[in-house]
């Protein structure tokens, strides 16, 4: 999970995997993946208890809305694997 | 101590303090250090880490101790991912994705993330305040998942 400078640095870079090309996000909706109400709440005294276990459910109903449905952000089995 | 046995208060107490302490000093805690601050014995506080660390599978220990390596958003180790706040950088995030969402650690703050890109080794800078994306050098820095997430992940330093 890394920064490039552009979709062509991190084409280039040696360990690039081909089958990552739909691993691809915008900053602007990175910045809103990592920035679901839950995260809001990592300071709070009871985070890991009431506010981590959220986490998933927010980063599926995100990367639906921004049309990464796929297994490989959903991190379900890729049926045709 | 078996994770079924740890109370719920205390786990949420171990992390907050290992956050806390990240947020304070730029590095993560040892368990030892922990016990005093949660009124337990250090045998303890070892078994409360890895009772967090059951049910926040994203952070680590450096294999075969008990040290916080990883405590996302932000790393003990350091990594390409450097965090500057109020013109101080004494933080690394765990990774790209990670890096973005330590804003939220540091309310009211400007959180500036340098990186050398992995390709070129050349620098790329975004800045964020509140969550909101301030400065973004240059405008073509991207996001890149090598591994799709969940159970398809490869091995957790290339992700």
């Amino acid at each position: 999970m890394n920064l490039f400078r552009s979709e062509e640095h991190a084409r280039r870079w040696e360990a690039f995997r081909p089958e990552s090309e739909e691993g691809f996000i915008s900053l602007p909706d990175l910045a809103g993946l990592f920035g679901t109400e839950s995260r809001r709440h990592m300071l709070h005294a009871d985070y890991l208890s009431r506010w981590y276990p959220k986490r998933a459910a927010e980063r599926r109903e995100y990367l639906e809305r921004i049309g990464k449905a796929s297994p490989f952000w959903l991190g379900t089995p890729n049926p045709s694997a | 101590m078996d994770h079924d046995e740890v109370d719920q208060t205390m786990t949420d107490r171990m992390w907050n303090h290992i956050t806390r302490t990240l947020v304070d000093t730029g590095r993560p805690p040892h368990y030892a250090e922990l016990a005093g601050a949660l009124g337990v014995t250090p045998a303890e506080s070892r078994a409360l880490l890895h009772a967090v660390l059951q049910v926040y599978p994203i952070g680590w220990v450096h294999p075969d101790t008990d040290y916080i390596a990883s405590f996302p958003p932000l790393n003990g180790l350091p990594t390409q991912y450097r965090i500057t706040v109020r013109g101080e950088q004494k933080w690394f995030a765990q990774c790209g994705f990670e890096a973005t969402s330590a804003t939220w650690l540091f309310p009211g703050e400007r959180v500036r993330i340098d990186v050398a890109c992995l390709d070129c080794g050349e620098p790329l800078t975004v800045e964020m305040l509140d969550g909101r994306l301030t400065w973004i050098d240059p405008p073509t820095v991207t996001g890149h998942l090598n591994y799709g997430f969940g159970p398809s992940r490869g091995r957790t330093p290339y992700l």
